[in-house]
């Protein structure tokens, strides 16, 4: 994500087309930052379900009777037959077993990282939604003087 | 959908009931020669490439969610068969140790038999990156997953033809899809000819009838 240098924005510096231009460019950055902050936001919540489902893998579990998914439409009846180990998708095809506070803590980790991304997207946001107000005020400005000077004329 | 052809009332139609688009052979005789007849066939034209169209694009979305359900469909199917066989080789083990004792024993595959016979221990997937082992017991009882919140349980052999008829169906209504997408392409280009033919013979007319309107204000 590149800094952009402190926008000085004066009524002066640019017209009409250049701040158009400037209005779009940030409505697009502003686009894209929301997108990527509603996939962080929908990545933390599914980890915070791993993190519950985690928890419900517990030895008082083992002996209850569960409907075991065969297939997307197929249940089975059956029972955890090893409530201490789980199996986590690390991605690029591995997955690794890990005991439930392995697992518990891997999920805690990966929570905290995406909730650090959403803080700092979140701070990228605001500012371009300050800076894109700033523009629309100078834009309405330039509209109201050149409506003005036809007038005085 | 009504198409006044000369060939009489009843306009062919596919067998899912889309209407054959006639071809106009003769410009001419199609129209009477009028500026307001022709726009009006043009118009009509349109209206009808537009119809096609759109059953078109609903065709080809059915068709989507039938790829993506047939092989879903088959996998479920395949795993009842799965569960089915290994049910009747226990059956059949149990029942065969009644009648004849220790005759078969020694006879059997050992190895076949422990595997059969060992609890089916699966990873099955409790989250989108989290799985967990578990113990399936031995029932003649699946559970199938119907849709719209309804979840019934079957016996093994009622589930395998229920999926059976289910997947046979789909697979019917995709081909169908295919075959509605063709006879759709067909009459669309059909009709995209006629309205290319009815409008150069309109731009020919009226070339025509200016050279002349010409002509004639010479000769005066």
């Amino acid at each position: 994500m590149s800094q952009q240098p402190a926008q000085t924005i004066s009524v002066t510096d640019l017209d009409l087309p250049q701040l158009q231009d400037v209005k779009r460019q940030l409505d697009e950055e502003l686009t894209h930052l929301t997108n990527s902050f509603a996939q962080l936001k929908q990545a933390h919540s599914k980890f915070k379900t791993c993190l519950d489902c985690v928890k419900e893998v517990r030895p008082g579990n083992a002996r209850k009777t569960i409907l075991v998914p065969l297939s997307s439409s197929l249940y089975v009846n059956g029972k955890l037959s090893n409530p201490e180990k789980v199996l986590i998708d690390v991605g690029t095809g591995y997955y690794v077993s890990k005991t439930r506070d392995q697992a518990s803590v891997h999920y805690q980790q990966k929570i905290e990282f995406v909730e650090n991304n959403l803080k700092t997207v979140q701070a990228a946001v605001e500012k371009k939604q300050e800076n894109l107000n700033m523009v629309i005020q100078v834009i309405q400005m330039r509209v109201g003087q050149a409506a003005q000077a036809p007038k005085e004329r | 959908m009504s198409v006044s052809t000369s060939s009489g009332p009843q306009v062919e139609t596919n067998p899912r009931g889309i209407p054959r688009a006639p071809f106009v052979s003769n410009v001419e005789e199609y129209l009477d020669g009028t500026d307001s007849s022709v726009e009006s066939t043009l118009n009509k034209f349109q209206e009808m490439i537009a119809k096609y169209r759109y059953m078109e694009l609903n065709v080809q979305n059915r068709r989507k969610g039938l790829d993506e359900k047939i092989p879903d469909i088959a996998k479920t199917l395949a795993m009842v068969e799965f569960l089915k066989d290994r049910r009747e080789k226990k059956l059949g083990k149990s029942v065969k140790k009644d009648d004849e004792d220790e005759l078969e024993d020694d006879l059997d595959d050992d190895e076949d038999q422990a595997a059969d016979e060992a609890p089916l221990t699966t990873t099955f997937e409790l989250n989108d990156t989290l799985y967990a082992e578990a113990v399936i017991e031995e029932s003649d009882l699946v559970y199938l997953w119907l849709g719209a919140n309804v979840m019934l349980a079957y016996p093994l052999d009622e589930a395998q033809a229920l999926l059976s008829s289910k997947l046979a169906g789909a697979q019917q209504s995709r081909s169908n899809a295919v075959e509605d997408l063709e006879w759709l392409r067909e009459q669309i280009t059909v009709m995209e000819v006629n309205l290319a033919r009815v409008y150069n013979w309109d731009v020919r007319r009226r070339r025509e009838a200016k050279a002349k309107g010409i002509e004639e204000g010479h000769e005066v």
